[in-house]
């Protein structure tokens, strides 16, 4: 095989399309660290922090930044991290053995589309109300809440994050290099404005901005919801950052050093603001926290930091749409897609502007999805495939492979999937925040997790296995087959 | 039907996949997580879920 042969192979094991080598992948413990960090500590953890701000003080905002984020991260990571740092198969082409050749795609429109829709809306929102208060500022007249100026702001964010994705990623790629270490210097000079004005004690001592309901265990428990559904927000990406680790160990530890440890301490810091400044929108802090001149800059930085975040998820979301999406989306030319694929955030700013102040309600909504396909995953590969992935039934083509399931979706999963997503509406409904008493104490995401877990797992042994779908081993007893050997279909 | 490109395309995947089956068929994979990972990583839930519950989060 000639050398520029191999080159273009590895590129497309970069890319996806086959499982890159160990002696490929490029991220030890710490250079993973480094890009989860950079990638947690994002416009994001502004708005996770404020909203968790509207539920609870500091005090018990603190606990349930730890305790969702803990969990949120862990689960998210067992079920992607652990198979994807072991093989070095892209997410949603593992994804294949659970859910089918096609099932795999409805989960990627589901879980990636959909949330990168929404997103681009919500920060592009932001954008717009960066420019609101920069003006308010800068004319000393009052903010415009969903008014024109913010509208335009959001519209002009969209055209121009897809403008940019249009060109390539190499720009964004360098623009992202300094963003982190910028949001951090405005964290940190918020919580020196926070500080000089308020003692620690008088700031775990700040009262919730609004409690929506008079029992503090219900509001406290959706503080946790809001957390476990920012960590649970990572699952639609970390496997696919995990499967450039060395190994399966460096692919899941600095999870909790990125995803977690520094999201929690930035969510901290947006808490620390919100409860003391009043307000649960990062731009009003921008404003109100440090007079103009760290306002304009702070402002400055993040509209521009917004934008970054905003080329990154649609680079990557229509990337990942073109990969899995076959023939007919990939002779579309490149632009096209993007164009296309902002017609619906356009849309969300124009109809549906509220999502911003209610960001939460789509956060959480979003965790209805990814706790159930959390659990789903566990289920699969830790009680269904002993930690055993049969990588030439992922990779054979749908007509050949034991992962065709029924028409290239696996009922079981996607059964299993409404099931998770059902209980998670029926405990805790996002939308209206209606609740049952049995929230309080398990929150909405872990019984999604658990229910969607145990009806894969159930079904799986009673029907697939039966059947003959996904190449499932028989009892507990390890297949040989199931292991990868001697299976060359 | 199948273009020289695609055959050593085919060939490169199965390189790829049978390197992992070589290491699945060793005794011990390099950097997998072991029964001590696991326990570390409940451990640490627990106390951190716990910790941060009675600390700060007992309404």
């Amino acid at each position: 095989m000639s050398q520029s042969r191999e080159q273009e192979f590895r590129l497309s094991a970069e890319r996806g399309d086959t499982p890159l080598l160990p002696s490929e992948r490029v991220w030890g413990f710490w250079g993973f660290a480094y890009a989860n960090s950079a990638l947690a500590v994002a416009t994001w953890v502004f708005l996770i922090g404020g909203a968790t701000a509207l539920f609870v003080g500091p005090l018990q905002g603190i606990s349930a930044i730890v305790i969702g984020n803990i969990i949120g991260v862990i689960l998210a990571a067992s079920s992607t991290c652990l198979p994807c740092g072991k093989y070095g198969v892209e997410q949603f082409t593992y994804l294949r053995s659970m859910f089918g050749i096609n099932g795999s795609r409805l989960v990627y429109v589901l879980s990636v589309v959909v949330l990168t829709m929404g997103w681009l809306a919500v920060l592009g929102l932001m954008c717009g109300r960066a420019l609101d208060n920069l003006e308010t500022l800068v004319q000393h007249s009052q903010p415009d809440g969903d008014g024109w100026l913010v509208t335009a702001g959001a519209l002009l964010a969209i055209v121009l994050a897809a403008l940019v994705a249009m060109r390539g990623p190499d720009m964004i790629r360098r623009l992202s290099a300094v963003i982190a270490p910028s949001l951090i210097l405005i964290m940190l000079a918020l919580m020196y404005f926070i500080s000089q004005r308020f003692s620690f004690a008088e700031l775990l001592a700040m009262p919730p901005l609004q409690p929506p309901f008079a029992d503090q265990r219900i509001n406290f428990m959706i503080a946790v919801e809001i957390n476990i559904a920012a960590g649970f927000s990572w699952w639609p990406y970390i496997g696919n950052l995990s499967r450039l680790c060395s190994n399966q160990r460096t692919a899941f530890w600095p999870n909790l050093v990125g995803i977690f440890g520094a999201a929690a301490l930035g969510e901290t810091v947006s808490l620390f603001a919100a409860s003391t400044l009043g307000s649960s929108d990062p731009t009003a802090w921008m404003r109100l926290a440090g007079g103009v001149g760290f306002g304009v800059v702070a402002l400055g930085f993040l509209a521009l930091a917004n934008l970054t975040g905003m080329v990154n998820i649609l680079y990557t979301a229509v990337i990942g749409l073109r990969q899995l999406a076959g023939e007919r989306l990939r002779s579309v030319r490149w632009g096209v897609l993007i164009g296309l694929f902002c017609v619906i955030p356009v849309l969300i700013v124009l109809c549906f502007p509220g999502i911003y102040d209610g960001f939460f309600i789509f956060l959480v909504w979003t965790s209805a999805l990814n706790s159930a396909l959390a659990g789903i995953g566990i289920a699969d590969y830790f009680f269904l495939r002993q930690q055993r992935v049969n990588l030439r039934h992922v990779y054979a083509t749908q007509g050949a492979s034991p992962v065709r399931f029924c028409k290239g979706f696996n009922p079981i999963a996607l059964l299993a999937l409404v099931a998770g997503f059902a209980i998670y509406v029926v405990v805790f409904n996002p939308q209206t925040l209606a609740n049952t008493s049995f929230f309080t104490f398990a929150s909405a995401s872990l019984p999604s997790c658990l229910l969607a877990g145990l009806v894969h797992y159930g079904l799986t042994r009673l029907l697939a296995v039966r059947l003959g779908w996904g190449g499932y081993s028989k009892g507990t007893e390890r297949n040989i087959e199931a292991a990868g050997f001697g299976a060359k279909d | 039907m199948n273009s020289q490109v695609d055959v050593e395309r085919a060939q490169d995947l199965d390189r790829r996949i049978r390197a992992y089956e070589e290491l699945e068929s060793r005794a011990d994979w390099p950097g997998a997580l072991s029964a001590g990972d696991f326990i570390a990583l409940t451990l640490l839930t627990l106390v951190m879920v716990a910790g941060a519950y009675f600390l700060g989060g007992h309404p």
